[in-house]
């Protein structure tokens, strides 16, 4: 006899986000009319703990065997409310979620039309819900040993603290040495420890370990497989450039992906004369003389005017929209150091907004300020023009600045202009993107699973980010990252199996005509043919979920489990209601 | 009164479905016209979904997939592309008007294109009208 459908149906007023703009009692009172619903309440933050223990208590009480939560994206929460389910006792995969916030109250300004768009969905998850199956979650084994892509800071960083556990790590860089962008910088703001000294350490400790076998020279081609059992495929070109390139592959539990940024192109920003005037120079340009201790123009002489100019590829409607976060204290980095190399200098430091965030930053800033520095304001999209000067004018270089705090054109002189050029991804981030199949925003920066909650995380389990490659950030943020990585790798690692979920294709024998059809379409040949049955068969543990061979069978045969035929009509039912 | 059409969406989930929370957490407005059924990706939708939802009274229908070359099941959007045209053939023998079935790519960073989508899709289909599928289905039942 089939089990009785009991179904609660619990809508989120996610404080005031759902509720000022769906009508959540409107909702709640249609949901109690479909049917299989026994219980419908309404409730402040559903995801908040007394909210999951209501649900917990309904089940156990009313004997529910169906929950839906309409609330946020199912991408937010749907973890959070199968787990509840499991704690009532209930198998997890019996929830199912109505996203009427995200793609209701959020987008949406009448509260009719609103309210009547979150009834249909919530109606479409009721009835698909009653169509749901129990599923098992899979339990795989977690390969201990990992993939580090890029040997940078962030790289090295995430690779000692995986090696020190005990992991073994393949750390691989397309560089013939490690450091990334790091290695191009001398000092760092806002103590002035020197990126060198920092470098030295990781470096020697890397090549040194027991653990981490380093691969320079090389590009990790292909990777293949899920989380906790991946395929890596590295091809490293020969250290005297001649000779075949060698290509090894290698089994390993989960990638981290520290690829790191580049600079913005400054020649691109025409006004700047990069290119063609050639005492305009890029902040790495300018970190080089630092470092080699030549503070001088290319015709050697010691500059008497140095301006310093902000934003450059930064906060711009031309070029990138973002902030690259370390200019403006690397810009105030620069002042100081010029100041001690050449106490005779003037230097102009032209910025659009002072951006001196981070731990010990403004205290810097006080510091610079202080320091005779000329400040000069300049508005977003109204960049200095820098041109070259008449022999009259005692100087190289002059400026062109609307000075939005005194509101006049002014113009300044110079000998060397340091252009503070901002971050961008690189330019071949999206090759990287595609090989271990994670997602890019707008700016090409490689998005994260959730930007405050699941900072390292991507939407493919057992790939993570950190460091320069997520987002424009400094040294202490990328180490943070790298070294929270590392911590949830190893938390896994620490519980040996590894739960994925339960959702797959499954393949009915009674109904397959052996056709083939689904083998070749599969993208991750996770279909076999058995040769005797003359039937074929879906391999579980390599199959992802995506449901091209279900939707291409021409049998029916193939069931896409919790995405099944029946539960999406039921869908569509139910928005259509 | 202003005919407002019904529309069933159907979006992948590690793109479209990902665009579209994004729309919301930008707070993008736009028609309210569109109801989403999440799919893992948009090679899973069988061309009957589409047909139930018509024949269910929806008056479009739309598909959102990942841009081609940026599939999280790295090409099951072209299978996707492939069935499509097959699709809207039939459907343009049954008379079901061009506009009414939509296939667009949204990428997990373009709220701003999925509100388009929806924005421009909700026009169109507004000017055409009800779709007749439900109705004339009533009526053949009924003849029977």
């Amino acid at each position: 006899m089939e089990e009785q459908l009991r179904i609660g149906v619990y809508v989120c007023n996610c404080g005031t986000n759902i509720a000022k703009i769906v009508d959540c009692d409107a909702v709640i009172e249609h949901c109690s009319t479909l049917p299989g619903v026994v219980v419908a309440r309404p409730y402040k933050y559903m995801c908040s703990n007394p909210g999951q223990q209501m649900i917990v208590e309904d089940i156990k009480e009313q004997k529910l065997n169906r929950v839906v939560v309409a609330a946020c994206s199912p991408r937010m929460h749907e973890p959070t409310f199968r787990k509840a389910l499991q704690t009532a006792g209930i198998n997890p995969y019996f929830l199912e979620m109505a996203n009427i916030r995200e793609q209701c109250s959020w987008v949406h300004d009448d509260p009719a039309v609103a309210t009547a768009k979150a009834r249909g969905l919530v109606t479409a998850a009721t009835l698909r819900v009653a169509a749901h199956e129990p599923l098992e979650r899979r339990s795989v084994d977690m390969c201990k040993d990992l993939l580090v892509i890029g040997g940078g800071i962030t790289g090295m960083t995430a690779a000692l603290d995986l090696a020190d556990a005990g992991s073994k790590v393949y750390l691989v860089d397309r560089d013939d040495h490690l450091g990334g962008n790091v290695a191009r910088i001398d000092l760092t703001a806002p103590y002035l420890d020197s990126a060198r000294d920092m470098l030295t350490e990781r470096m020697t400790r890397t090549v040194e370990h027991a653990n981490i076998e380093l691969l320079l020279n090389s590009e990790v081609e292909k990777v293949e497989g899920f989380v906790g059992n991946f395929k890596a495929t590295i091809t490293g070109r020969p250290d005297d450039g001649k000779g075949e390139p060698a290509t090894q592959t290698v089994d390993v539990g989960s990638v981290v992906v520290c690829t790191g940024f580049q600079e913005f192109d400054a020649g691109r920003a025409t006004n700047y004369g990069y290119g063609k005037l050639p005492n305009v120079v890029t902040s790495f340009e300018f970190e080089k003389m630092l470092t080699e201790g030549r503070v001088e123009t290319k015709e050697g002489k010691i500059p008497e005017y140095v301006a310093i100019v902000h934003c450059v590829g930064s906060r711009s409607t031309e070029f990138h929209p973002y902030c690259s976060r370390v200019c403006c204290v690397t810009a105030l980095k620069y002042a100081q150091e010029v100041k001690s190399a050449i106490p005779t200098a003037y230097v102009s430091d032209i910025y659009v907004d002072m951006h001196a965030f981070g731990k010990g930053h403004e205290d810097f800033y006080r510091r610079g300020s202080e320091a005779k520095t000329l400040f000069l304001m300049y508005a977003k999209n109204d960049s200095p023009v820098i041109r070259k000067a008449d022999p009259k004018d005692d100087c190289e270089m002059l400026i062109e600045v609307n000075e939005t705090l005194s509101g006049e054109a002014i113009e300044i002189p110079a000998d060397m202009v340091v252009l503070m050029v901002g971050m961008e991804a690189r330019a071949d981030s999206g090759d990287m993107a595609h090989l271990v199949n994670i997602s890019r925003d707008k700016d090409g920066w490689f998005i994260e699973s959730h930007p405050k909650l699941d900072p390292v995380a991507t939407t493919t389990d057992g790939i993570y980010i950190a460091g320069g490659c997520q987002a424009p950030k400094d040294i202490p943020d990328s180490v943070a990252q790298a070294r929270a990585a590392a911590a949830r790798i190893l938390g896994r690692i620490a519980k040996g199996k590894l739960e994925i979920d339960a959702v797959y294709a499954v393949i009915d024998e009674d109904f397959c005509s052996g056709c083939r059809m689904c083998n070749e379409l599969c993208p991750y040949s996770a279909i076999e043919y058995d040769d005797e049955k003359k039937r074929s068969n879906v391999i579980s543990a390599l199959c992802k979920a995506c449901g091209a061979c279900v939707a291409a069978c021409p049998s029916g045969a193939i069931k896409a489990l919790h995405f099944t035929d029946q539960q999406i009509f039921a869908e569509i039912e139910g928005v259509l209601a | 009164m202003t005919f407002e059409p019904k529309i069933v969406g159907f979006l992948c989930n590690w793109c479209s479905y990902t665009g579209a929370d994004l729309a919301g957490t930008s707070r993008i407005h736009y028609a309210p016209n569109v109801s989403v059924i999440r799919v893992m990706c948009s090679a899973r939708i069988d061309p009957t979904f589409v047909l139930k939802a018509l024949m269910d009274g929806a008056d479009g229908v739309l598909i959102c997939g990942c841009h081609p070359g940026d599939c999280h099941y790295s090409e099951g959007n072209y299978k996707m592309m492939r069935r499509f045209p097959l699709l809207k053939k039939l459907l343009a023998d049954y008379g079901i008007e061009d506009d009414r079935v939509r296939l667009e790519w949204v990428s997990a960073s373009e709220g701003q294109r999925f509100a388009d989508v929806v924005n421009d899709m909700t026009e169109r289909v507004r000017a055409l009208g009800p779709s007749p599928v439900k109705a004339d289905l009533a009526t053949d039942m009924a003849e029977r």
